[in-house]
């Protein structure tokens, strides 16, 4: 095991670097004037402005070397200081968040890792709970209720959903509004009087003993959260179902009954954890997509985390913004899955032998 | 046979078979359906009924009502119907064909080769999906913007040949680019699941007796591959064309949304909910403007996922007796 998470960690930057090129690549396939349009506003008053940009960033050199100059930083003409440079812990400056890609990150980060914190328990909890009523009820009424459910899920985009929750839970009733806080809200947030620990508004709130700062971010909440909640439900219910109905088939589960153990400690202690194994991946994966933002759900519901910000990047074609958050992504994409797979060998002693 | 029996006896698959049907219908007759007016330059560009930005509710002239800018949503919803089914089956057969390449070839040669096409992957695998598709498309956009011919537009000639039946020697219509962009994002970033069942599939029937005799009979390596080993390897990967089929359509749906995938005012469900985005507080008034087109599309991925569910069930025999029906 131990030689695996070695050989996997040490491939692990190989891959990283690898998905840097692969958006380099795309990217290059853009002219220099095309990618200095990003960085012009209006039509250029001065004659040659526009060659003044590409000059500036660097747009009309090979390709390798602005891939270079992105990863170790380039030697400032005036000063002599090397400034930038990826390996230097800067991922550059992101026209499309007006600061660095940083700052950026760390400005969204927070906003997005709430959303995932908020639905992370509800969707797995209930996802797999659903799961396993449905495979202990094998073809009877609650499970063909359940496999519609999770079919038509499945089946939803995830814009049609928020859309149809949002015509009804706010433009309807207006019980639940999009963004992440209300005007008032962010106004106390911003103040000095209030300590942002963590950056994540609802646990702030409470270390302020500010509930009405909580209700509100709650309240913000509660429509993208559901949104993730039901669309990964039908998918986490599918995954344990199967995984379940295999389980429950086996040998040692008429062992566990034979011994006299209540049917509840049977299903849930050894169907349960026997089937863990598809439903840890599937759990994983999705967690992994929440951390790295939610592109169109955030979209929808106005919500300023990273997956906003990244498809606000894309659509203009900021390079060095969409670079700086696949970087992460994609680290945090691969991490996720190594965990997940050294999870593995915690649940099931067998493939940690291996 | 014994699989085209279940499929119409099973009443899961059942419904999802006559869901297509009805959306087959539908497509083959749209033009009757929803005839385009007389002089219409391309009958896939919705007609408008003026240009006032505020919808209009269902009723009189328009049974569906209109979306911001007056397109009317029954044309759209006909139409698109065209558009979801190209869009589905063209990205199903070229994310296959890409990902059988990929890894029938990575099994069959093994050794360096197999290393490297699975570190691709894997790379491919690193870069989340919904990114990927948005960086490719808006490039490509861009590129295709500047109409210069050279080997991407001889690409998207290709793919404009098999999606809409465009004849290659003329000039690519910009309608239909746009859309082939989305397509092309799509499909540069979706084959990997195919590569790596395939490959591992490949690599369970390779060691085989009669790859063997194969080999020892002086076949050749395309030989073998193309008859000996895909054949045997490639009924999963029917089970996964069939199940992401619904998938591309909802991912080529979300770019429409975002504004990428069809041009404002084409018939393509996605890109009519798109105007939605601007009536967010008003939705209660204007439901139709998402309920209609959403429905279409609910429906049209849930017929595809219904028929993948228990093709699935059907082909995949560690799965058989999993089922039942629903």
């Amino acid at each position: 095991m131990t030689t695996y998470i070695a050989r996997r960690l040490l491939i692990l930057p190989v891959i990283v670097l690898g998905v840097t090129m692969l958006v380099f690549a795309m990217l290059s396939l853009l002219t220099p004037y095309e990618r200095a349009s990003l960085y012009v506003q209006d039509i250029p008053k001065r004659q040659g402005a526009i060659e003044g940009i590409i000059e500036k960033y660097g747009l009309n050199d090979p390709i390798y070397v602005q891939y270079w100059k992105w990863m170790v930083g380039q030697r400032d003409e005036d000063t002599g200081e090397i400034v930038g440079g990826v390996l230097r812990g800067n991922l550059g400056w992101s026209q499309t968040g007006k600061s660095s890609v940083m700052v950026v990150i760390g400005r969204r980060l927070p906003a997005t890792a709430e959303l995932a914190l908020w639905a992370a328990v509800p969707m797995i909890g209930i996802g797999i709970a659903l799961g396993v009523v449905s495979a202990v009820h094998h073809n009877k009424l609650t499970d063909q209720i359940l496999r519609v459910f999770s079919i038509v899920g499945w089946s939803i985009p995830t814009f049609v959903f928020g859309l149809g929750v949002l015509m009804f839970l706010y433009a309807r009733l207006g019980w639940f509004p999009p963004g992440r806080l209300s005007d008032w809200a962010a106004q106390i947030v911003q103040a000095d009087a209030f300590t942002q620990y963590t950056h994540l508004n609802t646990v702030d709130a409470l270390l302020n003993l500010r509930f009405d700062v909580f209700w509100d971010a709650l309240k913000h909440l509660i429509l993208p959260v559901t949104t993730l909640a039901y669309l990964n439900w039908a998918y986490l219910l599918r995954v344990t179902r199967s995984s379940m109905l295999d389980t429950l088939r086996q040998e040692y589960m008429t062992t566990a009954r034979a011994k006299g153990l209540t049917e509840a400690m049977v299903i849930w202690k050894h169907g349960l954890v026997n089937a863990l194994i598809p439903i840890i991946t599937i759990g994983g994966l999705i967690l992994i997509g929440l951390l790295n933002g939610v592109v169109i759900t955030e979209t929808i519901f106005n919500y300023p985390g990273m997956g906003s910000f990244l498809a606000q990047a894309a659509l203009s074609l900021d390079v060095v913004s969409v670079l700086g958050i696949t970087l992460f992504s994609s680290t945090v994409l691969v991490m996720g899955n190594l965990l997940v797979d050294v999870l593995y060998g915690f649940v099931d002693p067998r493939i940690r032998l291996r | 046979m014994k699989v085209i029996k279940k499929l119409l006896t099973n009443p899961t698959s059942l419904t999802g078979i006559l869901l297509l049907f009805a959306f087959t219908v539908i497509a083959i007759g749209a033009p009757w359906i929803a005839p385009p007016p007389e002089n219409a330059r391309d009958p896939y560009m919705i007609p408008r009924d003026g240009f006032s930005t505020t919808p209009e509710l269902p009723g009189g002239e328009h049974p569906l009502g209109t979306t911001e800018g007056q397109y009317d949503i029954l044309y759209g919803v006909v139409w698109g119907t065209r558009t979801a089914f190209r869009i589905g089956v063209v990205i199903t057969i070229f994310t296959a064909i890409t990902g059988l390449t990929i890894g029938s070839i990575a099994a069959y040669y093994g050794g360096w080769l197999d290393e490297a096409l699975m570190r691709v992957t894997e790379i491919f695998q690193a870069f989340p999906f919904l990114l990927a598709a948005i960086t490719l498309s808006s490039v490509l956009q861009t590129i295709y913007g500047r109409g210069e011919a050279g080997a991407l537009m001889f690409l998207a000639k290709g793919l404009a040949l098999i999606t809409f039946g465009s004849n290659p020697m003329k000039e690519v219509d910009p309608i239909q680019l746009q859309i082939l962009t989305g397509m092309l994002a799509i499909i540069t970033f979706g084959w990997m699941t195919y590569a790596r069942v395939i490959r591992g599939n490949i690599l369970a029937v390779r060691e085989h007796e009669y790859a063997l005799a194969a080999r020892t009979i002086g076949a050749s390596d395309m030989r073998i591959l193309l008859r000996h080993l895909l054949p045997n390897a490639i009924y999963p990967v029917l089970v996964i064309a069939s199940m992401n089929t619904g998938s591309y359509v909802l991912a080529f749906a979300a770019l429409s949304f975002l504004g990428l995938g069809a041009q404002r005012g084409y018939a393509d469900w996605g890109q009519m909910i798109n105007f939605a985005r601007n009536w967010i507080p008003s939705l209660a008034d204007y439901w139709h403007i998402v309920a209609y087109p959403g429905a279409a599309i609910v429906l049209f991925v849930l017929a595809w996922n219904l028929v993948g569910d228990v093709l699935r069930d059907t082909l995949d025999p560690r799965m058989r007796g999993k089922g039942g029906g629903l």
